[in-house]
């Protein structure tokens, strides 16, 4: 479904990514893990088309297309979802007025029908129940006056509405106690599917506890430095991130 | 006197046989005075300060020409009407075409549905009834006004007038439709409004266009509120990108009264509200919303003075602007809280948003406080479409042109939402999404 080759980016003129190599098949979940700064937002940002990450080089194919040639909301469309770290707040429209956009929007491109308001509303609710969001919510402002676990929640309530065929989850964890932890990721649960796959990006083995990935991929320097299955990521948390500097220290 | 002046000093003199209440003493005195006026004063200049960022050549550079009194037959057709009307809103209309009364267009069935409401063609009141008006026709617009003012003044000849006894209530907003029909013409709507004690009403005030001529329209209108009076105002700027506007709104709010103005401006060429309001008796409120969203080369100044003269009143501006391709805009905010005005509770906010690299604001707020216990705050800011928000839509599927008309609406979006007339608000609602589409 996606394969990454060799792929370079700068942000501000920095090179951050520098040869990331990832291939994900449909049906499968990777976790990316990594210290700060190792580039993991940055691989999210650029999946999903972000000005200001510059791709310097190598080559991103999405069911069989080029990726990295898609506008933001072509790349929504054929169904990449980015969860962001940090939802933006909108006031003035609506979270039900963005969530019944995006979806027709969505729609009209694969050619289905818009549903309409009572349609909507109907399924929305359903969505809603289902990460624990009140209705309320739905009518207030995109994400304004949010706490930073209804924000999460947010994102994922878009996510279980869009139904993405390849869902990236940027720190999706961070910011959330145990609680929300667990509705978050029992919304992302809901989504596993053979024609679906998902990557999520993580500081912490927390979330994989939840979430259970078929891939562990450890990203440093820009690269991605060890890659296993999801026992790599316990030993992350025993041993902490401090190993990858001695490795890059060593000849 | 300077041949613009001059060329608006003959119309005005050639209109003085056919103008209302001719013999009315108090009412001559008054157009010679503000004829004096104009002739001592002329039309501002960018020199004088309070015109120092609109320069009034757009209008002065042409020749616009009264029209006179025409025969029956309109110039706007029942259709065309139709096609201005505000979707699904009932009101007491009454339409003007180039400042001439169109009793045809108009629609007063409900006029007289509440009891102790007048809503009348200013000019018959004044032929009829001028005594009803003498305290207060001419007693709002400022002492020392500007040259255009003093030319309406000069001139009185038509408009609404809408006389509320105590605690009429009509049934239906009042709105005032001026169309401008003929090319190159002029005209000089006069209105007053006069709200007695407890009374209520909404009012529209909408200028218009048929066809893409240019015309200028120099409007004053007057509002006495009385004690505990409410009024709901709305001005809707909606004239072909040809047509120049200057508009002036002036009110008195007696004890306990509450006015809201809402000055929304999205046609014209040349656009100056000015818009004075003094809150004369203690516990006055006064609300002024602006909502202006111009491009091209349009030009929108709102010039806004809040006058507290008494104490334990209250009062809140919020205008904001969207401003595209070449367009310009200023805010002049002008608060005076007068010695004595004690517990004076005034904010004045102003937020633009540039959509291009060649839009510019002039934003200037100026407060003069000679009272020292009293809450005054402005704020001003000028920005742009935020990056981050136009990410986070597209990645949720929607189009960049989309996004930002999304956005750009957003910003506006609690100003219209503080409009009480729902079938204006949607149809404001309408103009703007289908201008942000128009203008991506």
């Amino acid at each position: 479904m996606l394969t990454i080759k060799n792929l370079s980016a700068n942000v501000d003129g920095k090179p951050i990514l520098n040869g990331i190599n990832l291939e994900i098949k449909a049906g499968e979940i990777h976790a990316v893990m990594g210290p700060n700064g190792s580039g993991k937002s940055t691989l999210a940002n650029v999946l999903a088309g972000r000005e200001g990450y510059e791709v310097t080089g190598g080559k991103v194919r999405y069911k069989e297309r080029d990726l990295l040639e898609m506008a933001p909301e072509i790349r929504a469309r054929e169904g990449v979802f980015l969860a962001f770290q940090y939802p933006v707040e909108i006031p003035g429209v609506t979270n039900l007025y963005l969530l019944k956009a995006s979806l027709n929007a969505i729609r009209k491109h694969r050619g289905d029908d818009e549903l309409n308001a009572v349609e909507f509303l109907k399924l929305i609710k359903e969505k809603a129940a289902l990460v624990k969001m009140s209705e309320e919510f739905l009518y207030r402002s995109i994400n304004e006056g949010f706490s930073g676990g209804e924000k999460k929640r947010n994102e994922i309530l878009q996510m279980a509405l869009l139904e993405p065929t390849l869902s990236v989850l940027d720190e999706t964890d961070s910011g959330l106690d145990i609680d929300a932890l667990k509705v978050v990721a029992d919304g992302v649960n809901t989504l596993r599917g053979d024609d679906r796959a998902m990557l999520v990006v993580t500081h912490y083995q927390r979330l994989l506890d939840y979430i259970v990935p078929d891939f562990v991929h450890v990203l440093h320097g820009g690269r991605i430095v060890r890659s296993g299955d999801k026992s790599l990521a316990l030993e992350l948390e025993r041993e902490g991130y401090g190993w990858l500097a001695e490795q890059a220290a060593a000849p | 006197m300077n041949p613009a002046a001059a060329h608006y000093l003959d119309q005005c003199r050639a209109l003085a046989g056919e103008l209302p209440g001719r013999r009315v003493g108090w009412l001559q005195d008054r157009r010679r005075a503000a004829l004096a006026r104009f002739e001592e004063v002329g039309f501002p200049s960018q020199r004088d300060e309070d015109w120092r960022y609109t320069a009034t050549r757009p209008i002065t550079a042409k020749r616009f020409h009264t029209a006179a009194d025409r025969d029956p037959s309109p110039p706007v057709t029942a259709a065309q009407l139709d096609a201005l009307r505000i979707k699904g809103l009932q009101s007491h209309r009454l339409v003007f075409v180039d400042g001439l009364f169109c009793a045809a267009l108009s629609d007063r069935s409900e006029a007289g549905a509440a009891s102790g409401v007048v809503v009348e063609s200013l000019a018959r009141v004044l032929e009829e009834r001028p005594e009803c008006v003498e305290h207060a026709l001419g007693s709002v617009t400022p002492r020392k006004q500007h040259g255009f003012t003093a030319l309406n003044n000069a001139c009185i000849r038509d408009g609404v007038a809408v006389l509320l006894d105590a605690n009429a209530r009509p049934a239906a907003p009042v709105e005032m439709l001026f169309i401008s029909a003929a090319e190159d013409g002029f005209a000089q709507p006069r209105n007053l409004v006069i709200a007695g004690k407890a009374s209520k009403a909404g009012l529209i005030e909408r200028h218009l266009s048929v066809g893409e001529h240019a015309a200028f329209t120099n409007s004053a209108t007057e509002i006495v509120l009385g004690e505990r009076a409410e009024i709901d105002y709305y001005l809707v700027q909606t004239q072909s990108p040809a047509a120049h506007h200057i508009c002036g709104i002036w009110a008195k709010q007696a004890r306990a009264s509450r006015f809201r103005c809402h000055t929304v401006t999205l046609g014209g060429a040349l656009v100056r509200n000015d818009l004075g309001v003094e809150l004369a008796g203690e516990q006055a409120h006064c609300d002024m919303l602006g909502l202006y969203h111009i491009a091209g080369t349009q030009h929108v100044d709102n010039h806004t003075t809040m006058t507290h003269a008494a104490e334990n009143c209250s009062s809140r501006e919020l205008y904001k602007g969207v401003l595209d391709a070449r367009s310009r805009a200023v805010f002049h905010g002008r608060i005076v809280v007068a010695k004595g005005a004690q517990q004076t509770n005034a904010a004045q906010t102003n937020n633009n948003l540039l959509l291009s690299r060649g839009a510019e604001i002039d934003s200037k707020p100026q407060l003069e406080i000679y009272a020292d216990d009293v809450k005054c705050s402005h704020g001003a800011t000028v920005g742009r479409i935020d990056a981050d928000a136009l990410f986070y839509l597209r990645s949720r599927g929607l189009g960049e042109a989309e996004a930002r008309a999304l956005l750009t609406f957003a910003f506006v979006n609690d100003v219209v939402g503080e409009i009480a007339i729902g079938e204006l608000r949607e149809a404001l609602a309408d103009t703007l999404a289908q201008h942000l589409t128009d203008n991506p």
